[in-house]
């Protein structure tokens, strides 16, 4: 059995599932802090045939979307500084105050992973100790970070190697074309990286002494997800699950695990889009002009008048109202309503994923078939490692990609892995379905 | 003369957007974003070419890449002032004013910074009409203005001038020098006399970028926009159609090599009729149930249909419903000159032009 579990500072709702059943419930209000609302939630869920319980996945995006950021000291490599003010990479509004540090160091690396300019580590390490002091988060980013992640390494180890306590985010781990979306994301991460250190901690301990023989993972912003020590070091990729959360529980909970899910809510009516029951992605989550997020992330969009009606493609109307006099907007017919928290049962669902997202430089066919294979068995090995099943792992999407005005020979090559097993262990009788207060 | 407010500029680059939307538009918006910040240090000036001197020098800006975006790699500043000072000193004259390279996309917005930094005015001309992928596609070229001398300052700050008298070499030097500087390169060519370019340029493109994002950005419904579109630009909506089938490979390579979609595939909305777009780094081709409805040097936009918003290529999706807009390039490039120099047999397409039937 499974333990979804959405944790807040002061409140927690938990939900138990047993393969694709439902058989406990509950929800934590008014707690003294978040560890108390978990160990309260997870306390009441053990009393509910616990001993089953194999997983725990949790859903900690709105701990992370309401604590505060911490501060940033910014690295950001290239071959020369800006000019001037106005030429300076500009962070969007939501981190431009937590940079309290930006620092410029010589180097980078063209598309090809050619060094452009020498890495001036010589006077960066003349100069780390001013540089982290009151930092303890290091946000870097280079001039051709996705070919290669050298210069960004090497400057990582020698802020390690003057203080190892300090947490250090690099761009090379966030796939995206702008300098400034990896620039943001990375500086981002950075931020919370505390937080995501401090609840990878909290909730494992919580999780095994109620739960001694469950694996504690969190949910993801692809709906998939990842091992919760990831937590502390990739914390932007948790920062968004709930909408692709929605999907993976709205696609169970209509048993149709391929199609397109029409949710209509009190706020809005939104669309997206599951193969083998997950969300298909996008790779940047787009902010207007401002600089994009670089997080695979469920691909929603608004629900128009213009919407595609495609007659070959299963299409699920979920009406999610509290209020259902009227009738959902555009003509829409609820294939189903529901109260259950789909998001909840999405995180309790979720499977294993990772992702491959790098540059290779090919020359012919057979290398980019090469390439493409091993980014492809790479994504499988790192969900098989998580826990994934070796035979039940399979490639959902495969992609290759040039820029148009490209560098000939050079792909982008973009893989999601995911573990294909049933959730939970076997699904119960409703009779043993149950509903437990907090 | 006219002093460019924030306004002006944000219309620009939404102009820029629409009369390049097969060019991912990240970094017109951050240049947009550049320009305002700094637009209270300085005038932004766009000057009629009639208000130049016919002896004052004149210089082209744009950016040429090959391999990185301008976005992953944004420059520091001072490249494109570097240029001018390169072409000054080659040349022994000093610079009156700066035109763009291309009427569209990045290098349809950045001389406005250029101007900013240096005092210079911006002329409302260009020597392309929109844009075209080869700095030799030009109607300078045409009119036979030298090419060079061509400043160029890459990534690094290293910087070189080519003296060369045939464009085309000048493209295949200009392009083998921006992969080795980094993966782009600011450029400074076209050193010409105001006379050379009032008589050879394509004017009132600047004005009429800004004049688009007007429209584009007005609170206004799609229809009443599209409207005010067509009478500006002599435009025309090829088809209201929805997104069948998109395809993305190389058919250019030997190597077979993926690259950014080559087709999109959609269906007339009203007459069901297919619609095939043919893309090589440009949209080359809009056939039509297999006729030739538009071909480069035909302008052609993606418009949301719903939104009335542009949709560059990079942001196409299938089941989207889109209006395909036909804007006419200007009437030099469908001489027969102008369709050697940069219609379809110059990307590898042995077809007529569907205006050379009339």
């Amino acid at each position: 059995m499974r333990i979804g579990l959405r944790v807040e500072d002061g409140a927690c709702q938990g939900v138990m599932m047993a393969g694709q059943t439902k058989v406990a419930e509950v929800s934590t209000r008014d707690a003294a802090s978040l560890s108390d609302a978990a160990e309260q939630t997870l306390n009441a869920l053990s009393t509910t045939m616990g001993a089953n319980v194999g997983e725990i996945i949790v859903d900690v995006g709105r701990v992370l979307s309401s604590r505060p950021l911490s501060n940033v000291a910014v690295i950001r490599i290239s071959p020369r500084p800006p000019a001037d003010v106005f030429h300076t990479s500009k962070l969007p509004r939501i981190v431009e105050g937590i940079a309290t540090r930006i620092m410029h160091v010589r180097g980078g690396h063209d598309i090809r992973a050619h060094e452009l300019a020498k890495l001036d580590l010589a006077t960066f390490e003349r100069n780390v100790a001013s540089l982290v002091q009151g930092h303890r988060n290091v946000a870097i980013t280079a001039l051709g970070a996705n070919s290669t992640d050298e210069h960004e390494a090497r400057i990582a180890d020698a802020i390690l190697a003057h203080d190892s306590d300090v947490r250090i985010s690099i761009s090379h781990d966030f796939f995206a074309n702008a300098f400034r979306d990896r620039d943001f994301t990375t500086t981002l991460n950075s931020a919370l990286m505390e937080t995501g250190e401090y609840l990878a901690v909290c909730l494992e301990q919580l999780g095994h002494r109620y739960f001694p023989g469950a694996k504690v993972s969190f949910v993801k912003n692809d709906g998939g997800r990842a091992s919760i020590s990831h937590l502390a070091v990739r914390p932007v990729h948790a920062l968004h699950p709930e909408p692709a959360s929605q999907l993976v529980g709205l696609a169970l909970l209509s048993g149709q695990a391929d199609g397109e899910i029409i949710v209509g809510s009190e706020h809005s009516v939104r669309a997206g889009t599951t193969r083998d029951g997950l969300p298909t992605s996008t790779s940047l989550l787009r902010n207007v002009y401002e600089a994009s997020l670089a997080t695979n992330a469920a691909a929603i969009e608004k629900y128009t008048a213009y919407h595609p009606v495609q007659p070959l493609t299963p299409t699920t109307v979920v009406d999610l109202r509290l209020d259902r006099d009227g009738p959902l907007p555009f003509g829409l017919e609820p294939s189903f309503s529901t109260q259950d928290d789909a998001a909840l049962i999405g995180c309790a669902t979720a499977p294993w994923t990772a992702w491959i997202d790098r540059l290779e430089n090919v020359a012919s066919k057979e290398d980019l078939q090469r390439v493409q294979r091993i980014a492809e068995e790479d994504a499988k090995s790192i969900v098989v490692q998580s826990g994934g099943s070796p035979v039940l792992t399979r490639v959902m999407e495969a992609n290759s990609y040039a820029l148009p005005y490209g560098n000939p020979g050079i792909v982008r090559v973009r893989v999601q892995a995911a573990d294909n097993s049933e959730p939970g262990i076997t699904a119960l009788p409703a009779d043993c379905q149950q509903r437990v207060k907090a | 003369m006219r002093t460019l407010n924030s306004e002006d500029v944000r219309h620009f680059s939404k102009g820029a957007n629409f009369l390049a939307c097969h060019i991912d538009p990240a970094a017109v918006f951050a240049y947009e974003e550049m320009i305002v910040q700094a637009l209270p240090t300085g005038d932004v000036r766009l000057i009629n070419i009639d208000e130049l001197d016919p002896n004052d020098l004149v210089v082209a800006l744009g950016f040429v890449t090959q391999g990185l975006a301008i976005a992953d790699m944004p420059p520091v500043g001072d490249e494109f002032v570097r240029c001018i000072q390169a072409i000054e000193q080659r040349l022994g004259r000093k610079v009156s004013a700066l035109y763009s390279l291309a009427a569209g996309n990045i290098n349809g917005i950045l001389p406005l910074m250029t101007g900013l930094q240096t005092g210079l005015p911006i002329v409302d001309s260009d020597p392309m009409g929109r844009v075209l992928p080869l700095i030799s596609q030009t109607t300078l070229t045409l009119g036979g203005v030298r090419i060079s001398p061509i400043a160029v300052t890459g990534v690094t700050g290293e910087h070189s001038t080519l003296d060369v008298e045939d464009p085309q070499r000048a493209e295949t030097l200009v392009r083998s020098l921006v992969i080795e500087l980094g993966g782009w390169a600011a450029t400074a060519m076209y050193p010409c006399t105001g006379q050379q370019l009032a008589e050879h340029g394509i004017h009132g493109t600047m004005t009429r970028m800004i004049k688009i994002g007007e429209i584009l950005g007005a609170e206004e419904p799609v229809e009443s926009k599209y409207v005010q579109l067509m009478r500006l630009l002599n435009a025309t909506r090829v088809a209201r159609a929805r997104v069948k089938h998109m395809e993305s490979f190389s058919r250019d390579k030997a190597l077979g090599l993926p690259t950014q979609t080559t087709s999109l595939t959609l269906v007339a909305e009203q007459t069901g009729q297919i619609i095939r777009l043919e893309i090589g780094n440009e949209i080359l081709l809009v056939l039509v149930d297999g006729a030739v409805a538009a071909a480069v040097p035909d302008i052609i936009t993606l418009l949301s249909a719903d939104l009335g918003q542009v949709v560059n290529l990079d942001d196409v999706r299938v089941g989207q419903l889109i209006d395909i807009f036909l804007t006419p390039a200007a009437p030099i490039w469908y001489t027969e000159a102008g369709l050697n120099l940069a219609g379809p047999p110059a990307f590898g397409l042995q077809l007529q032009h569907p205006r050379c039937h009339a």
